[in-house]
């Protein structure tokens, strides 16, 4: 557990604010701002806060420090010594990643003594780096290339070589995703500090002194975390890479083209590269708002799942039962025929992977047809306000806020496997800000300490008469939150569940007005978009009306079964895997994955944000909206939208946020919404809150794209086994 | 290598260098704790009444009654009634610089601890992690004489308002633990530590932490780390420890042997102290003189000593004669070594050594006649650097480790001559580039040795070279 | 100062070969003679499942695509093209896919509508 005495000590006593500026490394505190000072960087002047660190205050006049060690999210370690720079009257070098300016310091980047302390490091990073990146999958984007081009010195004098050569380390089994060649590490100790500080798994570490020093797991234990794919990117050479990109591309062959990731509903904002029409990787996007720089491992593995199990052709259930690929002529038009003959007996089930304009591509055609089942996979309480008011459906107060708050009551959610960088996101807050987190639910590991409450519903209801011992503690917190996991609001007590959060959420005294207290965190990405266009949350309305015809979009969770339908239901499934929708489908429309579709998600804060193509739908798969389009054409209710600059306008028309891209819409009428929950007639029962995703071998395959990635199934396969493992 | 690293970073770099420039300047006659000036031209020998360290033998009693029976624990209570500011003035007085290598005055580093406190307790952190090769006065303290220690720790404590001392002592060190574990159990049972230590209305106490064993550990905050229970890795500085320290709180970091004449200085005042030794570098001094010498001793001397004197009266003199000496490293091995043309006449204090090119150091004298293989000496020192380097550092970790490689060479002469300037250069590259200064220290021999020896080596190459080709032929 | 431009342009204008409507008039209609007169012999010369009738036919479709052109730079342009395409026909030096793509076009249009462009794996 990191939360060091230091930073108890800093932020819990009075310190003058020198000592706050200098120390402490995440503190959003300071009530008052002390005076700033001038500095001169290379003879420009600049006015910075007391604590800046040198290298922060280059950066503000534009002068970029060579670093290695130093990363602006994790705490300053100022070992590579890489960031040396000459301060005027200092007779020795300075490390700017960790030297606080003063007053009136004169900082030279570019003086003889700086160049010379850089080449210096660089020889001595190099004296041991091996000379292999031409097989190293770090070349080409490589720190310790590209510095070493711009600082080392152009010939090597290296005698050594001839004599006794270089060090050489064994490789370190850090599980499936991270392959590892610590030959190459020049002990920045970035991973370490990631692992520690925002991973919370102190299972990095180093072992050895001096040259022997070895960064490892201490003992033969895989570094295994739901983040851990973030230390690939961090470590600045080949040290560390991925284990399923290795040897397959180079970044100068690759395209790269900015996306969302759907696997969860945070909506961590992605690189996808690709070549060939193939996707080579995915790497994480810098979005302050969302996921800082990190992305959770399922986003960035699982990729390999959208090149096994996919719908390439348009399928029909022939007479013995079996489904034969046909063309799309066929296929629509069986279809069309179907839906005629179904009239407006017909039904949709929205699954998690539905992006926006299908949503509502889908609900159009329907409501032409004259039927209104359109739902989600997921359920949601309709009683009280329900899915009618926003407020009750959101993570309304942000995850970005989320760090910043000082008491967080979880309900029902584990948010280290639900959404990790939610999580990443509370634990900066326990870390750096004293945040005291409590959790009804299943005992579970999130990361940091926290004050299980127990998993009884009892325990909302004593918190909400205000009997609870913690009771006293939500109430005085100056930045009170309350995450609802989804899981629980599908029980059947659901809406008591919702009730009672928000009947206590009204209860706390939040500083700033601004501050929402209820927040609910979806697990899929397709919710919030479908609930915001008026889908129906649940499943229960197909199962009551038996309609001829359901359209399943990617609907794979097996909320609904064949056993559900009358046996003559004519199931269409319009996904892109071939999981459980597709398995009781009578006719399949195969549509595109988020990588090959330029389409809209609403993540779990009301963002709307938009996927872009990178690669192009493998065999005849179709953008979904699109296929959507040609059957109402066929069908005899043509939908009016021809491309997407039209459904995007629909979308705007529907709900503008829809189309507001990068901008989280937020909710109002929490007022209404509470009043509303106090008409909810149902009460809580008495069986224990609990969660589907528990320990990190739950995590890896949750959904269609992460159950047909073979990584993500090693991934599974290595926890079990370090299970196994008496480490 | 106890303190001395940490307060040469202190005096070289940031922040208190001002400071001492601003005490000075602020007013016009010498403000209170200003040593007196030195009036003596000759130094040493110390006369036997002046010695701070009456047990360095262990010819007598180490344990309470015998250490009463010297003078120690004599109306300590009177000495902490007094009061912190008259201790650190005392202090000043005395012009005592710390004894752990970097020579730090101690009272100004004790006041720096008299700021208005934030609600944190302080704390004295007393480093006896004597690793340096060559040196071996703590250990003497600390096995004949702990209650010197014992009482200083509770006077330093007083000094700087600490709430508890931590002595963290060296794991070899197993007999001087337990002497000193004997020790302070003896006090706290005679009522001198604890609540109300010796009846004054302080309250003190006194823990000691064994270290493992490792070089680095002897470096400030490395030591702060190593009693905090993590890996023994230097921290950035700043924050100094002054500001966080020891479990996050203020806290100063003295040598064995600073801490041990405390108590001595406040009884017998700071201008006695003051009286020895040259101005800048008053005091006694523990000197410890190993090598070639007929009788390598652990000695009390007066500072500023001539390190002929110094060596042909207590050592014994060189083994061979005074003509045989080729060298000597006068502060331990981290510092460069000095030829005999300059033995001759330098003065064992800080500013005489520092005018030779070398330091003083911890004042462990090794001393090397003509009959040593000088190269494979100073190899054989670095090995030792390399061996103990933490391995934070980018320059320490690569560069202590290939300056190893080449010096082995070195010994045999397989080696170019233009690499002796290579070599000099790395070493160049290596100092001052580091969080903390054990990578200087594993620089400086070489520098020592390649500034004085040069001749030598080059003719060890071309003798290699001679060889090889006759091999060839 | 629009219409200044029109009018020297329309001054500027050279003709190609015709003087005027009837010399061009003339030169298309021989030009129409000789295809005809060919027509047997190309027929049969390159062997392509049409009749004679069926050509005559076609030859008298392809004139009629420009009966509208008044332009007489414009029918010399095409008299001269045409002459050019009865050469190399006359002289096999065309094949046999060449003529009858008078008959019927090697491309297939684009879809315009949603649906079509759909099915064709254009959308």
């Amino acid at each position: 557990m990191l939360r060091t005495t230091l930073g108890k000590v800093l932020n819990g006593g009075p310190l003058s604010p020198k000592h706050v500026g200098i120390l402490s490394r995440a503190s959003s505190q300071g009530p008052k701002k002390p005076e700033q000072i001038e500095v001169f960087i290379d003879d420009v002047p600049v006015k910075v806060d007391p604590g800046t660190t040198i290298l922060q205050a280059a950066a503000l006049v534009g002068v970029e420090i060579p670093r290695f060690c130093y990363h602006e999210r994790l705490a300053v370690a100022g070992n590579c010594r890489m960031c040396l720079v000459e301060v005027e009257k200092s007779p020795k070098p300075v490390a700017a990643c960790a030297m606080p300016v003063m007053k009136g310091w004169r900082i030279k980047t570019d003086s003889e003594m700086t160049k010379r302390a850089r080449e210096g490091i660089m020889e001595f990073l190099l004296v041991n780096h091996p000379l292999d990146c031409p097989i190293c999958d770090q070349g080409g984007e490589c720190d310790l290339q590209d510095q070493s081009m711009a600082f080392g010195s152009d010939k090597s004098r290296f005698t050594d070589i001839e004599y006794s050569g270089k060090r050489a380390v064994e490789d370190k089994d850090f599980g499936p995703l991270i392959k590892t060649i610590m030959t190459r590490c020049i002990h920045c100790t970035r991973c370490i500090r990631f692992a520690s500080e925002v991973a919370g798994v102190d299972d990095l570490g180093t072992t050895g002194r001096g040259n022997d020093m070895q960064i490892g797991t201490y003992v033969e234990k895989m570094f295994l975390s739901e983040l851990s794919g973030n230390v690939i990117d961090l470590c600045p050479v080949g040290a560390l890479t991925s284990k399923p990109y290795s040897f397959t591309a180079r970044p100068w062959e690759i395209r790269k083209i900015d996306s969302i990731d759907v696997l969860d509903a945070i909506g961590s904002n992605i690189v996808v590269s690709s070549r060939t029409g193939e996707v080579m990787r995915i790497m994480p996007r810098v979005n302050e708002e969302i996921n800082e720089e990190w992305i959770a491992d399922k986003s960035r593995f699982s990729y390999d799942g959208l090149k096994r199990q996919r719908l390439v052709t348009p399928m029909l259930r022939d007479n013995t039962g079996e489904l034969k690929p046909v063309d799309w002529e066929a296929a629509l038009l069986t279809v069309a025929k179907q839906i005629k003959n179904a009239g407006s007996s017909i039904g949709a089930v929205a699954g998690g992977f539905a992006d926006a304009e299908v949503l509502v591509a889908v609900k159009d055609l329907l409501n032409r047809l004259g039927s209104e089942a359109l739902c989600t996979e997921r359920t949601f309480p309709t009683d009280g306000s329900g899915t009618d008011l926003r407020s009750s459906y959101l993570l309304n107060n942000g995850i970005a806020l989320a760090e910043e708050a000082d008491y967080v009551l979880l309900v029902g959610t584990n948010p280290r496997l639900e959404a990790p960088l939610l999580n990443s996101r509370l634990r900066k807050g326990f870390v750096h800000n004293e945040l005291d987190v409590a959790l009804i639910g299943p005992k579970v590991d999130l990361s940091y300490k926290y004050n299980h409450l127990g998993d009884s519903p009892s325990v909302l209801q004593q918190l909400v008469s205000g009997q609870h011992e913690v009771s006293k503690k939500l109430q005085s917190a100056k930045k009170p939150l309350i995450i609802v996991g989804s899981e629980v609001l599908e029980r059947s007590d659901g809406s008591a569940i919702l009730a009672a959060a928000q009947k206590l959420s009204a209860s706390t005294h939040p500083e700033a007005k601004e501050w929402k207290v209820l927040n609910v965190l979806h697990k899929v990405a397709s919710q919030v978009a479908a609930l915001d266009i008026g889908y129906a949350p649940g499943v229960d309305k197909i199962r009551e009306s038996n309609p001829k015809v359901l359209l399943l979009l990617g609907a794979d969770d097996g909320a609904i079964e064949k056993s559900d339908l009358p046996s003559d239901t004519f199931v269409i499934y319009l996904g892109h895997h071939g999981d459980l929708g597709a398995s009781i489908a009578d006719a399949i429309l195969p549509g595109a994955a988020y990588t090959e579709k330029q389409a809209t998600y609403v993540n779990t804060e009301g963002r709307a944000q938009q996927t872009l193509v990178a690669v192009t739908p493998p065999g005849r798969a179709r953008d979904d909206w699109k296929i959507i389009r040609a059957l109402s054409e066929i069908v005899g209710a043509k939908l009016p939208y021809d491309n997407l600059t039209d459904i995007r306008n629909r979308l705007d028309e529907v709900a503008p946020h829809l189309t507001r891209y990068g901008e989280a819409e937020n909710a109002n009428f929490f007022k209404q919404a509470q009043d509303l929950a106090k008409n909810v007639k149902t009460q809580l029962d008495n069986t224990p809150l609990d969660v589907k995703l528990k320990e990190l071998s739950d995590y890896f395959m949750t959904d269609s794209i992460s159950r047909a990635s073979p990584t993500m199934a090693k991934c599974v396969q290595a926890v079990l086994k370090q299970k196994q493992s008496k480490f | 290598m106890a303190s001395r690293i940490v307060s040469r970073i202190i005096l070289s770099k940031y922040g208190y260098p001002a400071t001492i420039l601003n005490l000075r300047g602020l007013s016009s006659g010498p403000p209170p704790g200003t040593p007196p000036p030195q009036t003596k031209t000759s130094f040493g020998p110390l006369a036997d009444e002046d010695r701070v360290f009456t047990n360095l033998y262990g010819r007598h009693d180490w344990r309470l009654k015998g250490a009463m029976k010297r003078g120690d624990w004599y109306k300590t209570k009177e000495i902490l009634l007094k009061g912190s500011d008259w201790i650190v003035n005392e202090l000043k007085t005395s012009g005592l610089r710390g004894r752990g290598g970097a020579g730090f005055p101690t009272g100004m580093k004790w006041s720096f601890m008299n700021r208005p406190g934030d609600g944190r307790p302080k704390y004295l952190v007393v480093n006896a992690d004597e690793g340096e090769p060559g040196t071996c006065k703590d250990r003497e303290i600390m096995r004949h004489d702990p209650h010197k220690l014992v009482e200083g720790c509770l006077i330093a404590g007083r000094a700087i308002g600490a709430k508890a001392a931590y002595i963290y002592i060296r794991g070899e060190f197993y007999n001087e633990a337990s002497n000193m574990q004997v020790a302070i159990a003896e006090a706290y049972q005679a009522g001198f530590l604890g609540k109300n230590a010796c009846g004054s209305g302080y309250d003190f106490d006194v823990f000691m932490h064994r270290g493992a064993g490792a070089y680095i550990c002897g470096e400030e905050t490395a030591l702060i780390e190593s009693i905090e229970g993590k890996q023994g890795k230097p921290r950035l500085k700043p924050p100094f420890p002054a500001d966080v320290g020891v479990f996050g709180c203020p806290t100063t970091v003295n040598n064995v042997e600073t801490i041990a004449v405390s108590p001595s200085i406040c009884r017998r005042g700071g201008p006695w102290f003051a009286s020895f030794g040259r101005t800048r570098n008053s005091g006694t001094k523990l000197f410890n003189i190993s090598g070639h010498v007929n009788r390598p001793c652990t000695v009390e001397e007066e500072m500023s000593i001539p390190l002929k004197e110094l060596v042909e009266i207590h050592a014994g003199g060189v083994q061979g004669g005074w003509d045989n000496l080729l060298a000597i490293i006068p502060g331990g091995s981290s510092t460069p070594l000095i030829p005999k043309s300059v033995c001759e006449d330098v003065l064992m204090d800080f500013d005489g050594l520092v005018a030779a090119q070398t330091s003083l150091g911890t004042a462990a004298l090794i001393v090397m006649n003509k009959q040593t293989d000088i190269v494979k000496a100073i190899a054989r020192l670095i090995m030792f650097y390399k061996h103990e380097s933490c391995g934070q550092c980018t320059p320490c970790r690569e560069g202590v480790n290939w300056m190893n490689k080449m010096i082995y060479r070195f010994v045999d002469g397989n080696a170019k001559p233009e690499e002796i300037d290579m070599l000099w250069e790395i070493s160049k590259q290596i100092e001052g580039r580091s969080i903390c200064a054990l990578a200087d220290g594993a620089a400086w021999p070489v520098q020592g040795l390649i500034r004085h020896f040069r001749p030598e080596l080059e003719d060890r190459m071309r003798k290699f070279a001679e060889s090889k080709q006759c091999a060839a032929l | 100062m629009a219409q200044q431009t029109v009018r020297s342009a329309v001054k500027q204008v050279k003709p190609i070969l015709s003087l005027d409507r009837e010399e061009a008039r003339r030169r298309v209609v021989s030009l129409y003679k000789a295809w005809y007169r060919q027509l047997p012999y190309i027929v049969k010369q390159f062997d392509i499942p049409k009749s004679e009738a069926q050509c005559r036919q076609k030859l008298r479709e392809e004139f009629g695509k420009h009966k509208l052109v008044n332009d007489i730079r414009v029918v010399d342009l095409l008299v001269i093209k045409g002459q050019m395409e009865l050469k190399e026909t006359v002289n096999v030096w065309k094949q046999k896919g060449h003529l009858m793509a008078y008959f019927k076009d090697t491309w297939e249009p684009k879809p315009q509508d949603f649906l079509s462009k759909f099915l064709a794996g254009k959308e």
